[in-house]
């Protein structure tokens, strides 16, 4: 093993891989967290707005549609249905998985800012509307600050378990130089070089992916700590 | 004057508030006390629409909160189909009217002069709602300062937000109303680290920051321990002296004795007995208020 260990350190080709395949799980996961906090923010909202409007009370059936189907079902069915048929498009591919990451993870970030926002004690807002200020002003003054020291360590852990998700992207094909051949693709391919040998590059693109999540879970507790701070209760 | 008319509220199968009508004039200080259940909150609610009622109408002055209910207007329900109907059928109009209402006839569709007539009724006496609050100051029993602002910002959040103020000039009345309730010093600090009964105080100015014509005050002292409930009940009264119109409820019933242009009785939903305090707890009529005196007096 520590031959294994000391032959992928020492080869440019296989380091090459994985740092290329770190680049890919990084980049992959920052976008789809983009996509997943955009479209989270925005269905939250629907389905919080519809308890005040009517006419959200349509899109947040749609809203909830999505959320209960993309939770209901397992991450690697949802990407091999988009990439190999809803949007089996010929050199589309790696935009289709980053698109399902996205999507994936929008459904669990909506669920999070919803919850966040519930949790805010219901006189809050009733206070904000019974001083004749508008439900939106309400909203964004008064509960969104609130809720956010609930949302921030929520979203965090979603974060950290999509970087770890996005392991699965090879699934659909790891042509190295593309978007879909990252760290655990790149895992693979030095285990064929070295005739099957798993462990050694098991172990080094393991440490890698241990480094980043601990980063993040440090950067999360630092975000927090700053909001309880502020939490002026 | 807020006048609510032919109140009802369900919540789901529950019949919360029945048929409840009553008017607050200008000046007066109405108090509701009854068993805890009663609908004593729902009624007040409604009044600033933090509660939409089921059926009925909410008055403020000449303006309507609430969408128009066709039952209460006679001119409306002959414009119906099923009014022609009935009355083609050779009933009297006295006959038909009666009838629809008691059996709750309207559909939802009665036909388009029907259907005018509501809109042009609505438009013509309808008042936005948020216009209308800033008139009716609420008190709640948790106080709900907001949390994450400051006293003073609790303050002058809303007269700026909804830019009837600038800032200068809300903060000067914040520190104004901070003065009247002793509590200047609290102006910086967040109400986490506030008494109940400062609390309270300071969501009674918050209300006043407003310049309401009316205060709505759901059980202001029912949260706070004994020895504050003084301090609350000494500025409400202060206030009624001043001649603002109130609408108190509050099991406080020496309180409600002293403050009370009129008490309402209200129990399962109904306003089972009404009058000026003496009358009232010197001579309850019925036997539901009696019993009810029997356990809280
Ligand atoms: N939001 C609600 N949903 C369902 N039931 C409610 C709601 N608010 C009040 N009720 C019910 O309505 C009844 C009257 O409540 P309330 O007006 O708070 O009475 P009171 O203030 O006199 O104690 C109670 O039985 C209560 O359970
Ligand atoms: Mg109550």
């Amino acid at each position: 093993m520590f031959e294994d260990l000391g032959k992928i350190l020492t080869s440019s080709e296989y380091m090459g891989y994985i740092w290329q395949g770190f680049g890919t799980t990084l980049l992959v996961t920052l976008i789809a967290v983009l996509i997943g906090l955009v479209l989270g923010f925005i269905v939250a909202i629907i389905k919080i707005a519809a308890l005040n409007s009517k006419w959200m009370k349509i899109p947040a059936f749609i809203c909830s549609i999505y959320t209960t189907v993309i939770r209901g079902t397992p991450v690697a069915l949802q990407l091999f249905l988009m990439v190999f048929s809803i949007l089996a498009f010929p050199g589309f591919k790696p935009v289709a998985a980053i698109l399902t990451f996205g999507i994936n993870s929008g459904a669990y970030v909506s669920e999070n800012i919803r919850a966040g926002i519930m949790s805010v004690d219901k006189g809050q807002m009733e206070a904000g509307r019974s001083l004749g200020i508008p439900w939106t002003y309400t909203m964004v003054k008064i509960i969104f600050p609130q809720a956010i020291k609930n949302v921030v360590p929520a979203i965090g852990n979603e974060m950290i378990s999509l970087l770890k998700e996005t392991s699965i992207i090879g699934w659909v094909g790891s042509t190295v130089g593309t978007l879909t051949f990252d760290l655990n693709a790149a895992s693979g391919i030095i285990a064929l070089g070295l005739g099957g040998a798993y462990l050694a590059p098991s172990i080094i693109v393991g440490c890698f992916y241990l480094v980043v999540v601990y980063a993040m879970v440090l950067l999360i507790k630092l975000v927090e700590g700053r909001l309880r701070k502020s939490d002026r209760r | 004057m807020i006048a609510v008319k032919n109140l009802y509220k369900n919540f789901g199968k529950t019949n919360v508030l029945k048929a409840v009508s009553t008017t607050v004039e200008k000046g007066e200080k109405v108090v509701i006390i009854g068993p805890s259940g009663g609908g004593k909150s729902t009624l007040l609610r409604c009044m600033n629409l933090l509660e939409t009622p089921t059926y009925g109408e909410v008055w403020v002055e000449d303006k309507l909160l609430t969408p128009v209910d066709p039952y209460l207007h006679p001119e409306i329900i002959r414009l119906s189909s099923t009014y022609k109907r009935m009355t083609e059928g050779g009933a009297t109009d006295e006959e038909v009217i009666a009838e629809i209402k008691k059996n709750d006839l309207l559909r939802r569709f009665e036909g388009r002069d029907y259907a005018s007539a509501i809109r042009t009724y609505q438009k013509q006496n309808t008042l936005d709602v948020n216009l209308a609050r800033r008139k009716i100051g609420m008190v709640f029993q948790h106080f709900n300062l907001f949390n994450n602002k400051t006293v003073l910002d609790n303050l002058t959040l809303a007269p700026i937000t909804l830019k009837l103020k600038s800032k200068a000039e809300a903060e000067e009345q914040a520190y104004a109303l901070l003065k009247r309730i002793g509590l200047e010093d609290k102006a910086k600090v967040y109400p986490s680290t506030l008494s109940g009964g400062q609390k309270q105080r300071i969501a009674i100015v918050r209300a006043l920051a407003m310049k309401p014509d009316y205060m709505l005050f759901d059980e202001p002292t029912s949260a706070l321990d004994p020895e504050m409930v003084g301090e609350v009940l000494s500025l409400i009264k202060e206030l009624a002296a001043s001649g603002m119109t109130m609408v108190i409820v509050t099991h406080e019933m020496g309180f409600a004795r002293e403050v009370a242009s009129r008490v309402l009785f209200m129990a399962d939903g109904v306003i089972t007995e009404e009058g000026a305090p003496e009358e009232l707890f010197e001579n309850p009529k019925t036997e539901r208020l009696k019993d009810f005196f029997s356990k809280v007096l």
